[in-house]
């Protein structure tokens, strides 16, 4: 987080380690989900494949299972991933120009939260093989997650299973200190305000986690804003 | 089971996380929002970081629901030492488990 020196694919590779140790785990459940309700083996890694979107496949498999509309899945499977919105528009400014068309497709793809939020603490100007290694790297976690969760998931112990679900909340928590301890108690309040306010959406009016996550973090970096210019 | 209408479903979730996806890197408008909102925007990582821990962390280990609590906040505090990220995550999920078969 802290090195000087421009973004390669070796960092890239280091900082998508611990996400696809995260996505690796999450998968595992997905994979096992799919199996249970009976879906080909086949379907559930062509998902990950094309989706690899955490949050929107599981609301797919759930809908999928109590037969939702065609049509009413498609808007909220947008809806949920409405965030990458957001996201995208905070990694396209720290582009550099050059950029071709493929490459941005290719960085458009492996959008996600955790890509997100690490790329953008970047204080380096981001650049193509930075980001696709990093994504490449958590890619592979989801993708290899889902067809080892399908195959093997009910071999692996449940408390260790549950223990390796902690991997993208410890990820996000270190980072979390990281920018603490560069920055200062600023941080710690902007981080403590989402975390109320998504709690308080999520387990008291029971919004969806696409919308609250979404309510969450702009409302914290609006508040974030006016707490930071006072210092 | 119908394998036709599964490969359907497949389709129609990619394209729809698709569109978010591609939106802003290939939208004018999208990056041309005004000075007021982008400068509250510049945040947004930050702000991320709570909501991406909690209240998950909590809720998904049910009723050892402390067990996740303590991994987080071993991972903080070691990352708060300057220890590495792997490290930091390896004695988060070491701490959690330990919780779990307590």
């Amino acid at each position: 987080m802290n090195c000087t020196n421009e973004l390669g694919v070796r960092q890239g590779i280091i900082d998508g380690f611990p996400v696809l140790l995260g996505y690796f785990s999450t998968a595992i459940a997905f994979g096992l989900l799919c199996r249970g309700i009976n879906i080909t083996l086949f379907s559930s890694v062509l998902m990950s494949l094309t989706s690899f979107a955490g949050s929107g496949q599981f609301l797919t498999i759930n809908l999928y299972s109590t037969g939702t509309l065609m049509l009413e899945l498609f808007i909220s499977v947008m809806l949920i991933n409405f965030r990458y919105v957001f996201m995208g528009i905070s990694i396209n400014n720290k582009l550099p120009q050059d950029i071709t068309f493929l490459q941005r497709c290719l960085i458009a793809f492996g959008t996600t939260d955790e890509i997100f939020t690490i790329a953008t603490l970047k204080t380096q100007t981001l650049n193509f093989p930075y980001l696709f290694s990093m994504e490449l790297t958590a890619y592979s976690g989801w993708v290899s997650g889902t067809l080892i969760g399908y195959l093997l998931g009910t071999m692996l112990s449940s408390s260790l299973q549950a223990a390796m679900g902690v991997t993208l909340y410890a990820m996000f928590a270190s980072l979390w200190s990281n920018e603490v301890r560069k920055n200062g108690v600023p941080v710690l309040i902007i981080g403590g305000i989402s975390a109320l306010i998504n709690t308080f959406l999520v387990c008291i009016c029971s919004l969806s986690a696409g919308w609250s996550f979404v309510i969450a973090m702009i409302s914290a970096s609006f508040i974030g804003s006016y707490i930071v210019r006072k210092e | 089971m119908e394998p036709k209408s599964i490969i359907v479903i497949v389709l129609v979730a990619a394209i729809a996380t698709l569109i978010p996806r591609f939106l802003p890197y290939f939208s004018k408008s999208a990056n041309n929002l005004p000075y007021f909102i982008k400068s509250k925007l510049e945040l947004l990582p930050v702000a991320a970081l709570g909501a991406l821990i909690f209240p998950y962390a909590i809720l998904d280990f049910h009723t050892i629901w402390y067990a996740g609590l303590c991994g987080v906040i071993a991972s903080f505090i070691l990352g708060y030492l300057k220890r590495s990220m792997i490290v930091s995550i390896l004695a988060s999920i070491v701490v959690t488990y330990l919780f779990l078969v307590i």
